[in-house]
């Protein structure tokens, strides 16, 4: 988590303080990855198996639902096991842009979003 | 279900998992004295056993309740069964080794009940 | 995070866990009452009592029965709904949407309800109204006062948070088998993270099982992305395809042609015999004595992992089959009906409900011991502070103050429930919504004592009176109106001897925990002279759990502090 450029040194004290609150700082993005990322790669997940999956309609809706919980949790904890909150946002963030990408022309394809 | 199976599988589970526990350096020592542990050989009977047991306890669940609420039930009966053998070995743990033959031979005795009834 | 996985699966256990801690522990409690609901509400209706233990009359029998009481007080109603008797109740539920919409309209009209003798189509005391089992039921995922979409995103971000804490729980335990059945008893914090570890370890399966399933029950309100996308807005189409039990297409709307209903007696023969024996138990008309009438007839699945179940549906004025729902599910839909059926219990018997019950009782365990486990561990980082005569710091002291309110609060608000219920006068207007609000109000009060006080004494008071209201139930019960322990079991009633016997065994170990929490309050008064320093120890090894709370009493008291809020 402190991974990042060395720093020059300051006083002591700003330093300290400083830290704290970088810690903090990383501690809301981690959590804001993990819960709003999360859920939009679950989401993202969930609806790419909808579309993709070869079976019924139906069948494929409930595939989709039925495991997004589980990337969800995956998501959750990678957000806190990457070293930095930098690499917990990249996690989630690509794969989700390459879904939502993939998942947008597939509607398009189809003839609109809904 | 049945009672022959009901008992077989709580009594199959508790013995196995009163097994496994005292096949652990920590309880063993609990239970037969300060600083003694299991031989190889006696590690290895009683992770077996537990195993066993085990299985016995599904085979129960699975013969008296179905193939479906079959493991469901073990499930439940593992949960209990591991609840009440931690009490006996923090509370007394030198009744363990007692338990666990004890139970052992009513696994053994709810066995045939359940057989011979079938 | 802050070096290695374990210790950031750790970090994020600990808060994920912590902050929706107290919500998840009354999630837990009223869902473990919830697999109960049908014998609570037994219980909560003393009238019904006397009634006989097992339905005496052939289901033929008993929807005649149904159906003579439907034509007189039903008549003109759009919807008649009848409960055949089963071993959970044996009693014949008959219950009826008024014909016309309520005066002051906007809310959804509420069914009127009878029970009947299933063989004389007797109507049975009428009970006092109630919800019941059913308020717990729904409190579990609606809450209350608020909307139950509130509610339930509210509950769902708090199973979200669980399912994480779960996880990471179990990733961060180093010795999880080495460390199955440890328990070391009157060690201070190290008994409460041994207390946590079994309760938690003991029964993961259904820990797991429990809050993803939960989030399935849910799944397409938390995650209707994929269902849009591939529907693109077509509802009646999703629900058609991916909801077996949805309302059969029938029609809604009265064609205006008064048609005698077919008799539903021969109905029932003929769904016997197309589900090769299986018994019905729900037979739903709508639009009785109108041309546009059916009758639909829902299959026992009760005994099916599945929450999926089958209905056939009738012509109303013909008796024509029209279809068959509900068979042939296929596998993704069939797994959700497991998942949920997993969450309902639904075909649990007695044995395997029971195990549910310790189950759900493990779990609100393991919620309160790692609630207060927090606030141990915290504990001690103010010892310095406690020394120098100060407080200890705010988020500790809501933790405290939380604790009790969870903890304390909820059994003792459910206890006031059951005893509203007997105490509440019969017929008066609005008697459910006041025996709620009794629940509701004592939860309150044990809240706000509890952060007010957030002392052991508060923790003694809660937790005795909670328990003595739980122990008293079995004597409550009699002394009101119901039937006690010895005549429901001569007569057969073992749900209610189950009840009442439940009450008693968490009265007891309520009034337990009180004890103990006095024993120890008096083992830490014998040593008050040592307790100065006691305080300003960070980490006394043989401290026992809540051991370092009395030191802050006398630690005032040697400090010379004048607050009187203290034991």
């Amino acid at each position: 988590m402190t991974a990042d450029t060395p720093r020059p040194l300051p006083a002591a004290q700003r330093l300290r303080l400083s830290d704290a609150a970088r810690h903090r700082w990383a501690v809301v993005s981690r959590a804001l990855a993990a819960i709003a990322g999360g859920y939009g790669l679950a989401a993202l997940c969930s609806t790419a198996l909808a579309l993709w999956l070869p079976l019924a309609r139906a069948e494929a809706v409930i595939t989709g639902a039925l495991t997004s919980f589980a990337v969800y949790a995956g998501a959750a904890m990678w957000a806190f096991a990457a070293r930095t909150a930098g690499r917990a946002w990249a996690g989630i963030a690509w794969p989700s842009a390459v879904l939502g990408v993939a998942v947008w022309f597939t509607l398009r394809g189809t003839g609109g979003a809904a | 279900m049945s009672a022959p199976h009901c008992l077989l599988a709580l009594a199959a589970c508790v013995a196995a998992f009163a097994a496994l526990g005292l096949a652990m350096d920590r309880h063993y020592a609990d239970a037969y004295g300060r600083g003694s542990e299991p031989s190889p050989g006696q590690r290895r009977s009683l992770r077996l056993a537990g195993v066993g047991g085990l299985l016995l306890s599904l085979w129960a669940c699975l013969a008296g309740a179905g193939n479906a609420h079959g493991w469901v039930l073990w499930f439940g009966i593992m949960t209990l069964s591991a609840q009440a053998v931690t009490l006996l070995l923090s509370y007394a743990p030198r009744r363990a080794r007692h338990a666990l033959q004890g139970l052992g031979l009513l696994a053994v005795a709810s066995a045939a009940w359940a057989v011979l009834s079938a | 995070m802050k070096g290695g996985f374990r210790q950031s699966m750790a970090w994020l256990h600990t808060w994920s866990g912590l902050l929706v801690g107290w919500v998840l522990f009354m999630v837990f409690a009223s869902g473990t009452s919830s697999y109960f609901r049908e014998e609570i509400s037994f219980w909560m209706k003393p009238e019904l009592h006397r009634t006989p233990a097992q339905p005496a009359a052939q289901q033929a029998q008993a929807v005649e029965q149904a159906v003579r009481l439907l034509e007189r007080e039903g008549a003109g109603s759009p919807r008649w709904t009848i409960g055949l008797p089963d071993e959970r109740d044996p009693s014949l539920r008959v219950s009826w949407l008024p014909s016309k919409p309520p005066a002051g309209g906007g809310a959804r009209p509420r069914p009127l309800t009878v029970n009947l003798d299933p063989a004389t189509g007797e109507r049975l005391a009428d009970t006092r109204a109630t919800r019941g089992g059913d308020f717990l039921y729904r409190l579990h995922f609606d809450l209350h006062y608020m909307p139950a979409m509130w509610a339930r995103w509210i509950i769902g971000f708090c199973a979200m948070f669980m399912l994480v804490a779960i996880v990471s729980g179990v990733v961060t335990h180093r010795r999880i088998f080495s460390d199955f059945f440890t328990f070391r008893p009157r060690k201070g914090p190290r008994s409460w993270l041994d207390a946590h570890n079994a309760t938690a370890v003991l029964a993961l399966p259904f820990h797991l099982m429990i809050t993803y399933t939960g989030l399935v029950t849910l799944m397409f309100m938390y995650m209707p992305w994929g269902a849009q996308a591939v529907y693109k807005g077509d509802e009646k189409a999703f629900t058609a395809e991916a909801f077996p039990n949805a309302r059969a297409n029938v029609p809604q709307k009265a064609a205006g042609r008064p048609t005698p209903l077919v008799p539903i007696a021969p109905l029932l023969e003929q769904s016997r015999a197309h589900w090769q024996g299986s018994a019905a138990t729900r037979v739903v008309v709508t639009l009785p004595g109108d041309a546009n009438a059916a009758v639909t007839i829902y299959r026992d699945d009760s005994a099916n992992l599945s929450a999926n179940y089958a209905s056939m549906v009738f012509d109303g004025t013909t008796g024509r089959l029209i279809e068959t729902r509900g068979e042939n599910i296929p596998p993704a839909s069939e797994t959700r009906g497991v998942f949920v059926g997993l969450h309902m219990a639904h075909f649990a018997g007695p044995l395997l409900r029971g195990l549910f019950f310790l189950s759900g009782l493990a779990g609100c365990l393991m919620v309160a011991t790692g609630l207060l486990m927090w606030a141990v561990k915290e504990r001690p980082k103010y010892a310095k502070a406690l020394a120098r005569g100060g407080r200890i710091g705010f988020g500790l002291r809501l933790v405290d103050g939380l604790n009790i309110g969870a903890i304390a609060g909820v059994p003792l608000a459910m206890a006031a429930y059951f005893w509203a219920n007997r105490l509440i006068p019969v017929g008066i207007a609005g008697r459910p919504d006041r025996e709620i609000a009794a629940f509701f109000t004592v939860w309150g009060l044990a809240a706000l004592a509890g952060i007010v006080w957030p002392s052991r004494r508060m923790w003694q008071v809660q937790l005795t009176v909670g328990g003595m209201l739980f122990a008293l139930v079995p004597l409550l019960n009699p002394l009101t109106g119901g039937s006690g322990l010895f005549t429901a079991a001569a007569s057969g009633h073992w749900n209610l001897v189950g009840f009442d016997t439940v009450c008693l065994l968490l009265g007891a170990c309520l009034l337990t925990s009180a004890w103990w929490l006095a024993r120890r309050q008096a083992t830490a008064r014998g040593a008050g002279t040592q307790a100065p320093r006691r305080a300003a120890a960070s980490t006394a090894p043989a401290a026992a759990p809540l051991q370092s709370e009395p030191a802050l009493v006398p630690a005032r008291h040697a400090l010379g502090a004048a607050e009187s809020a203290s034991p």
